[in-house]
């Protein structure tokens, strides 16, 4: 079953196409990646299906809901709801401690929990940085407490964009591992990458150019389907 | 969490926020000051007008109605002295019984007479007897110094004042003494009917007015030469007095024409027209007019200049407005990542705008007493050195001044909440 769906989706800027007529299905449970050179779409795609802007043509529907229509209201709320949002530049708030970033984003979905929010920081590994500053934090830990604060309210979907993009081969590793554990729990993830090795721990890989699908290829490496550009 | 990340937020940007709260204060300080002057002012303006004269003119009925008749102004007072009626002096201690006694400055009683002055060509002149410095015991049993030393504070006399009791001497006007080549301790002779005094000139005096051909001796000197134990001609008082509005001008014209209510604002305001009418009430057959120049004048004055800071005080807060505006822009736009995040992970606009307008307000309300107590000093710096008196603390004014640094610093802020509720999360997150 699919938890989404793309069905030939547009965007255009002025006169140009960020993204052109792109159909695609991720069912639940799956983890996709997308990749593709500079200026392919990824960021524009990656921001119609989290909700933060809207196509021009087509429509997106998220766990049943066609979010393309939606008013800026509703997808604030579905964003809180159903999508976990994980940055390459991961967007702490600086003033606030680990712990309390991760409560953020419980406070705007429904109540604190300050227990829940270390249990989240444990299951990234960072159960004793929760009282730590973003600035006291290294790139691979301010990237977990980002995906702790991502994982708390339980979302349908987890969308990251280029989350090992900041990161040394080390966190990148801890990181990727995060991942694999989350998908082996049960979450749909979307990874937007331009690591051809993170994007081979996907199911699939979704390849953009020129705001065109150019091909979809398989864990195995085979194309699952191809498109000409 | 609220609160954390409005606290989080006030102490990250504490050079800005204080910046604002400078801002604040500066605009809520010269409120401050201004209000409190402005409320104040109405009192010392009118306590220094009232240094330059009398604004009340007091007559006998007779011969107010020969000035009404003839049209004489009440710019000369002395018209009076053409009738044949006159106030009792032993009345006048009722002028500090009336309602507004406490307005009543100064008040002095004048009898003049004609007399002929024993120097070549024997002129007839204008001999004004007066109080100078007179003790008075009051009905109340209180006692007051009242006469023309205070309320001409502004002649400049060579020579010395004269006492009451003092009755055979005499300060003359300027232009008198030259034109006749009398001097400070000359003596000189007046005489009228048969009758005639010596006196002693202890002063010469130039007042910049008729008064200056005129010679001035105790109220009892003339009343020995004119034999009008006494009586006075008329009596200048020195008030008080609230700008004239539409119901004292109503008033001034017919109380009758009043209601019960208007009457009572009116008897209880301290208007020019309600203090006459209660002098009316307290000397027998008396008329009191406001010396209307005067008068109109000090209303003119106190209005300019309460309206010059009620300006000063609406620029100063449209300064800080604009100040505040710039500031909390700054301050959003230099927050917009973290504010889009906030967005981005599911906050509406309008609990963002609760976070930023608390810390505004918190950072406005810590600015608005620094302020308010800073303004009050100003006003303090102002009474002393303007009016040479402190300024009062009304309390009115604390709230208009929490009131306005409130709206300010709404009103400061409305540009950058515009700015923050457009904010799109996907373009401060990912730039587009």
């Amino acid at each position: 079953m699919n938890l989404l769906e793309l069905n030939g989706v547009s965007k255009v800027y002025g006169s140009i196409y960020a993204l052109r007529n792109i159909d695609l299905a991720v069912e639940r449970g799956e983890w996709l990646a997308i990749m593709g050179p500079s200026g392919s779409g990824k960021t524009t795609m990656m921001n119609i299906v989290g909700g933060m802007d809207k196509p021009s043509s087509g429509t997106v529907i998220l766990d049943g809901v066609d979010i393309s229509k939606e008013s800026a209201k509703n997808l604030t709320a579905i964003r809180r709801d159903k999508i976990g949002l994980i940055f390459q530049q991961f967007h702490l708030i600086n003033y606030l401690s680990a712990l309390e970033n991760v409560m953020v984003a419980q406070y705007y979905h429904s109540l604190p929990d300050e227990k829940e929010a270390l249990e989240a920081l444990e299951r990234v590994g960072l159960q004793d940085r929760a009282k730590h500053l973003p600035s006291q934090l290294s790139g691979g830990e301010q990237q977990r407490v980002c995906i702790a604060r991502a994982l708390i309210n339980y979302p349908a979907l987890i969308l990251a964009d280029e989350p090992t993009g900041n990161l040394d081969e080390t966190n990148e590793g801890i990181v990727m591992d995060i991942f694999k554990q989350l998908h082996r729990d049960g979450s749909t993830i979307i990874v937007v990458t331009h690591d051809p090795e993170v994007a081979e721990e996907a199911q699939r890989t979704v390849v953009l150019e020129h705001g065109k699908v150019a091909r979809i290829v398989a864990a195995n490496g085979e194309a699952a389907a191809y498109y000409e550009k | 969490m609220f609160w954390r990340m409005v606290g989080g937020a006030l102490f990250r940007q504490r050079g800005k926020m204080m910046m604002i709260a400078v801002t604040i204060a500066l605009g809520a300080s010269l409120s401050t000051a201004m209000l409190n002057v402005m409320l104040d002012v109405g009192d010392k303006v009118n306590q220094e007008l009232k240094t330059y004269g009398a604004n009340i003119n007091v007559a006998p009925k007779g011969a107010s109605l020969l000035s009404d008749l003839y049209s004489v102004q009440d710019e000369d007072p002395a018209a009076s002295a053409v009738s044949d009626t006159y106030l009792k002096e032993s009345e006048l201690g009722n002028i500090k019984t009336i309602f507004w006694a406490f307005n009543i400055v100064d008040f002095t009683p004048y009898l003049e007479a004609r007399v002929l002055l024993s120097v070549p060509d024997s002129p007839v002149i204008q001999l004004t007897g007066t109080w100078f410095s007179r003790e008075l015991a009051l009905p109340t049993g209180e006692t007051l110094r009242t006469g023309m030393k205070n309320m001409k504070n502004w002649w400049d006399v060579s020579g010395e004042w004269i006492s009451d009791e003092d009755t055979d001497s005499a300060m003359i006007g300027s232009l008198l003494a030259q034109r006749y080549g009398i001097k400070t301790g000359d003596r000189v002779t007046v005489s009228l009917d048969g009758r005639s005094a010596r006196l002693r000139v202890a002063g010469v005096f130039s007042a910049g007015g008729d008064e200056d051909e005129q010679l001035y001796v105790p109220l009892r000197a003339v009343q020995d030469l004119t034999g009008r134990a006494g009586q006075v001609s008329r009596v200048e008082v020195s008030a008080l007095t609230t700008p004239d509005n539409e119901l004292s001008r109503r008033a001034a014209q017919n109380p009758k024409s009043l209601s019960i209510k208007e009457w009572e604002t009116w008897y209880c305001t301290a208007y020019v027209s309600a203090i006459c009418y209660q002098i009316d009430e307290v000397l027998t057959d008396s008329v009191s007019k406001p010396i209307r120049q005067v008068a109109e004048s000090e209303g003119a004055i106190l209005e300019k200049t309460q309206l010059l800071m009620l300006l000063i005080t609406l620029l100063s807060l449209a300064g800080s407005a604009l100040g505040i505006s710039n500031l909390v822009t700054a301050s959003i736009m230099e927050r917009s990542r973290e504010l889009g995040l906030l967005k981005a992970v599911g906050a509406n606009s309008a609990p963002i705008a609760g976070i930023v307008l608390a810390e505004i307000l918190i950072t406005g309300a810590l600015g608005g007493i620094a302020g308010y107590f800073i303004g009050f000093g100003f006003a303090q710096v102002i009474g002393h050195s303007v009016f040479g008196a402190a300024i009062d603390m009304k309390p009115m004014v604390a709230p208009m001044v929490a009131v306005l640094a409130l709206a300010v610093t709404l009103a400061g802020s409305l540009p950058a909440i515009r700015y923050m509720l457009s904010l799109r999360p996907a373009e401060v997150l990912h730039g587009r």
